[in-house]
């Protein structure tokens, strides 16, 4: 499996309109995410591929060509739902045996994976003595069991701890090198940003933005806020007669016990290029300097409001 | 059989048989057979007499409970752990995942239907034979009867504790107040009601069929013309197409509904 797309989905519960001719494509070795408010459709897509919701019309593609859900597809999946618990009177060892067993995955396989999400000490313990963090993780080996060519993941952050976090970041390192496919839901946009080779802001079941992070970043075209640092007080008003700085300067504070004036500019997007060539006409009296970039989290409320 | 089903098979057997509400029913459902049977052992000659019809009031109330404790999660437990989708992403259809539940979980109250009447049969002595055998099948008939109702109450229902519910009040219905419900029907209706329909009203309800099936065996047709029941047990052929309807229709049912849902 190469590539997978699903075409004009569209799902409708009653009155409400669940997905509306959503479509993503996913080629191998990408993460793509889905992000967007509760109820907005991000599960429902999930659903609709691993074939548990069915929707009203839509295609699914894999390498191009129309494709099922059958035996074949759902051998090569991994899923991780979310808040997963499983029965309290297993083991976490008797839990991936299980699914091991209904695989065709041999036993060796369950060592290697419950080293991989660190729960080799807790394996022979009853899942009713887990923590959250550890459930989940324990969702992950399962998930992760067959090393399947496309992993669905719904909130796979919900609940981890750092440990757990760090599991996640291999299992998307790993999976990325090895040219397999990751498709994720969540919420923890920032968590995740610099993890994802794709971003989908779905709204009202429709795709409302979709791209790159950095791609995202630019269509938000948020301003960028940079804080200056100056001994002298004349500094700024000299900034103030340069036209077009001028405008951009929204504070100036002054810090009296270390004795510096700082200026907060707010710069538009576009404008980084015009704000560093005017720099250069006051960079020796500068003392400190800083710079934010606004969120990704700030970036998909933008795109919300925009859509 | 696909090799997903047979793994949910000895998954359920394996999670059932953990179960602290089903061991604790079984227990005391062997501990009271055995103390039944060690009870008519004393009695000589009337003792399969005493001992049968005691044993089949004990399994017609403990037998079903287990079934109904055993099966009433089956889906609605999946659902609400989010571990029914899960089972889907598996190769494995919803029909044929309704079906590996169910067996599943039989063998888990075959285990303790047998534990029963074996723990009762080290008490039975001679009288185990005639007693124990001819309600060993029959009983395992009534439990997977109410495993099948059971599991399609899982299937039914959207939270485990309205399942949990749902099961308590059929088994009172079923086990208890339906044949004060008949009785009721009698003396309301002063005879009017024939045999006939009776019959067929007691047949309608596994509890019923088990106990009129068993009385026939221990009393038999003298002695239920006696008590002034001249109703007779149907034929074989019959009673294994009643027995297979209570059995494999809810279950079918169950696995009909799951497969026209649209979300899981």
């Amino acid at each position: 499996m190469k590539s997978l797309s699903l075409r004009d989905i569209s799902v409708r519960f009653g009155e409400v309109q669940a997905l509306d001719r959503v479509e993503i494509s996913l080629e191998a070795g990408q993460i793509c995410m889905l992000v967007g408010p509760n109820g907005a459709g991000k599960s429902t897509l999930l659903k609709v591929l691993l074939g548990l919701v069915r929707p009203e019309q839509g295609e699914l593609h894999i390498d191009q060509q129309m494709a099922v859900q059958d035996y074949a597809f759902r051998e090569k999946i991994g899923y991780l739902p979310e808040n997963v618990a499983f029965s309290e009177n297993l083991t976490g060892w008797q839990v991936l045996s299980f699914f091991a067993r209904a695989r065709g995955v041999r036993k060796e396989r369950i060592e290697e994976v419950l080293r991989f999400v660190s729960l080799e000490h807790a394996a022979r313990r009853a899942v009713r003595g887990y923590s959250r963090g550890m459930r989940q993780r324990l969702g992950l080996a399962v998930a992760i069991l067959t090393e399947p060519m496309l992993l669905i993941l719904d909130e796979p952050t919900g609940g981890l701890d750092q440990e757990g976090l760090s599991v996640l970041w291999e299992v998307l390192r790993v999976w990325r090198e090895a040219g397999r496919m990751v498709l994720l839901s969540t919420h923890d946009i920032a968590l995740l940003e610099r993890r994802v080779d794709q971003m989908c802001v779905f709204k009202r079941g429709r795709i409302c933005a979709r791209g790159t992070p950095l791609e995202l970043r630019e269509m938000a075209a948020l301003p960028i806020q940079i804080y200056l640092t100056f001994d002298d007080e004349k500094v700024i008003t000299r900034l103030r007669t340069l036209e077009v700085l001028s405008s951009w300067i929204t504070e100036v504070e002054e810090k009296k016990e270390q004795g510096v004036f700082q200026v907060r500019l707010v710069i538009p997007s576009h404008a980084l290029l015009d704000y560093v060539q005017q720099q250069s006409l006051f960079s020796s009296d500068i003392r400190g300097f800083r710079m934010e970039e606004p969120t990704l989290d700030e970036v998909y409320e933008r795109l919300l409001e925009m859509f | 059989m696909r090799r997903v089903a047979r793994s949910l098979i000895l998954h359920e057997l394996s999670e059932r048989t953990r179960d602290r509400w089903v061991l604790v029913i079984s227990v005391l459902f062997a501990v009271l057979a055995s103390a039944v049977t060690l009870y008519g052992r004393s009695a000589g000659a009337k003792a399969v007499g005493l001992t049968g019809p005691s044993l089949v009031t004990l399994a017609s109330l403990f037998v079903p409970l287990v079934a109904l404790i055993l099966s009433h999660d089956a889906i609605v437990g999946e659902s609400e752990r989010n571990t029914l989708g899960l089972l889907l992403s598996l190769p494995i259809g919803r029909m044929e995942m309704v079906w590996a539940k169910f067996i599943g979980r039989s063998l888990a109250l075959s285990a303790a239907v047998l534990l029963g009447f074996g723990s009762a049969g080290i008490f039975a002595g001679a009288v185990s034979r005639q007693v124990l055998w001819p309600l060993l099948l029959p009983t395992l008939l009534l439990g997977l009867a109410f495993l099948s109702l059971g599991l399609l109450l899982s299937v039914l229902y959207k939270r485990q504790v309205s399942a949990a519910s749902a099961v308590v009040v059929v088994w009172f219905v079923l086990v208890f107040f339906y044949d004060l419900g008949l009785l009721g029907v009698l003396v309301i209706s002063d005879g009017a009601v024939s045999q006939g329909v009776m019959r067929t009203l007691v047949l309608a309800n596994p509890a019923g069929l088990f106990r009129m099936q068993m009385m026939e065996v221990f009393i038999g047709t003298q002695g239920l013309e006696q008590l002034g029941l001249t109703a007779r047990v149907p034929s074989l052929g019959v009673l294994a197409a009643l027995w297979s309807v209570w059995i494999v229709g809810p279950v079918l049912l169950g696995g009909w509904i799951l497969l026209r849902k649209k979300v899981i």
